[in-house]
């Protein structure tokens, strides 16, 4: 049979849009294709809402299975699993306005904004990770920050995913140290100008090749973000006299104007007592 | 070939496990891989080495017949590359050689006239008419495949309906002027459409099983194919 190249792209769509016949959904339009698959934006029409509907590889099915049992609100909740008729696992989950991690970064939020959702992604690992999860493929693509302020972590991996290079630990095998290694690369890339130099050194700590000198897990990660933010020295920086002397004054700085004032006060009554 | 919908078992070894059954390949796995890959090789070298007609098919038809007699694909190690681009650097490097021989006897003989045939003219790079014709070929066993199986289930008027509606070469007829011209309702229209894709898109999964090694390539050969 010949087929000319109008047929055959013609063929090859019409091939790969899913049937969807037999479901509660129908299609509107693609809205993102990750490596475990392609994303839709459907209509559920029994509840009459908007959803995105993830239709994968018919052997990873598991996939949905896995993120359905991750209850947490920094994870896009799934709503239903199945399998269309032609033989492909799918999942429909929330559909997320808003903008993805890296699309939300061309705004140039402020650097609490930015601590403000890394910490969320930092704590959706850490969830997932106590379950037994790891995402494998974290990277600014399957963040979304919500209309609200709201961060969802998405496409959480399976076995088949490599990762994406940027973001990938050089790890021969996958683990949460990986993940912890993406997270740092993540913090990396949400500086992309001159970052303090705590902030700098917490994802180079996160990145070491080395899977043991990086943070054991995520819960440490978010700790010496905290420490950061709240001023205190963090764990990955020894940092040097001057910038601590700095932050102590930064820390303590009501005190130190009191006490300065205390003094001035002191020396100019002692000028003035003397005759 | 092929099951009730849905219901498609898996007949077709893969590459890799056919390759790792034995030192050499079944008779029925390397028809599978010539049949998918004569034309694209064929294409690939007439564009790649400007190759008249005649030329292209015997190095095509050497390439096969070395390909078998050195066990080339049983040295296919799909931790390197997927089996396509596997056998395109083969062909590339066996057409490279015989294109390399054939001009030292040139110059070492007498002139010889070749009668002009007209290039094969492409804007698309080799590698690109390549890809273009696996999947050209790949689709066309596919509904040499899904043909057979409606001859064979009755399935004629889903074929039609398919043949001439997706297969259309020019405009497309409405889905109202199909149901009125097969005397069917306009969503047995849809759902016959919707059927014969289905079908289609499991005959070319099939096809494809039978060419990669294993799960792993055969999903990123799906996915390279519907992107």
């Amino acid at each position: 049979m010949d087929l000319n190249d109008a047929v055959l792209d013609h063929l090859r769509h019409v091939a790969a849009l899913p049937d969807v016949t037999g479901t509660r959904y129908e299609l509107e339009s693609e809205i993102g294709r990750g490596g475990m698959g392609v994303v839709y934006a459907a209509r559920d029409r029994q509840l009459d809402r908007r959803v995105a509907l993830k239709i994968l590889d018919s052997a990873l099915a598991g996939e949905a299975q896995l993120i359905a049992h991750l209850e947490h609100p920094a994870i896009v909740p799934i709503y239903e699993t199945g399998r269309l008729p032609d033989g492909r696992a799918f999942y429909a989950m929330k559909l997320v306005a808003g903008a993805r991690l890296d699309h939300y970064l061309d705004g140039a939020p402020s650097l609490g904004e930015r601590l403000r959702v890394i910490r969320r992604i930092g704590e959706a690992l850490a969830f997932a990770h106590a379950r037994g999860v790891i995402h494998r493929d974290l990277k600014p693509q399957n963040v979304m920050v919500g209309e609200f302020g709201e961060v969802y972590v998405m496409d959480w991996g399976v076995e088949a995913v490599a990762g994406t290079p940027a973001f990938r630990a050089p790890d021969a095998r996958l683990n949460q140290r990986s993940d912890v290694y993406a997270l740092g690369a993540l913090l990396q890339c949400m500086f992309p100008g001159t970052a303090p130099p705590a902030l700098c050194a917490i994802a180079d700590k996160a990145m070491q090749a080395d899977p043991a000198a990086r943070y054991p897990d995520a819960p440490a990660f978010l700790a010496d973000i905290e420490r950061f933010q709240e001023g205190l020295a963090v764990e990955a920086w020894s940092e040097p006299l001057w910038h601590r002397l700095r932050r102590f004054a930064s820390r303590n700085a009501v005190l130190l104007w009191l006490l300065a004032a205390y003094a001035g006060v002191k020396f100019l009554v002692f000028f003035l007592r003397t005759p | 070939m092929g099951g009730p919908h849905g219901q498609f078992p898996s007949t077709q070894l893969s590459l890799l496990e056919a390759a790792s059954s034995g030192a050499t390949l079944p008779n029925e796995a390397l028809e599978r891989v010539s049949a998918l890959y004569w034309k694209p090789v064929y294409r690939f070298i007439r564009v790649k080495f400007r190759k008249n007609n005649e030329d292209a098919k015997d190095l095509t038809q050497s390439f096969f017949a070395a390909a078998l007699q050195r066990d080339l694909f049983a040295r296919f190690d799909p931790a390197k590359a997927s089996f396509r681009t596997y056998l395109r650097m083969a062909v590339e490097r066996f057409a490279a050689n015989q294109h390399a021989a054939a001009n030292r006897q040139k110059r070492g003989g007498g002139i010889e006239f070749e009668p002009v045939e007209e290039p094969a003219v492409t804007a698309e790079s080799p590698e690109q008419v390549f890809e273009r014709e696996w999947q050209r070929q790949l689709f066309a066993l596919a509904l040499d495949d899904l043909h057979a199986y409606c001859e064979g289930f009755g399935k004629q008027l889903q074929f039609e309906i398919f043949e001439a509606y997706d297969l259309a070469g020019g405009d497309r007829p409405s889905y109202a002027g199909l149901a009125a011209r097969h005397g069917v309702a306009e969503t047995s229209v849809t759902n016959y459409l919707a059927w014969a894709r289905r079908m289609l898109r499991q005959f070319v999964t099939e096809r494809l099983r039978g060419v990669t090694a294993g799960e792993r390539d055969l999903r990123g050969e799906m996915r390279r194919l519907w992107t």
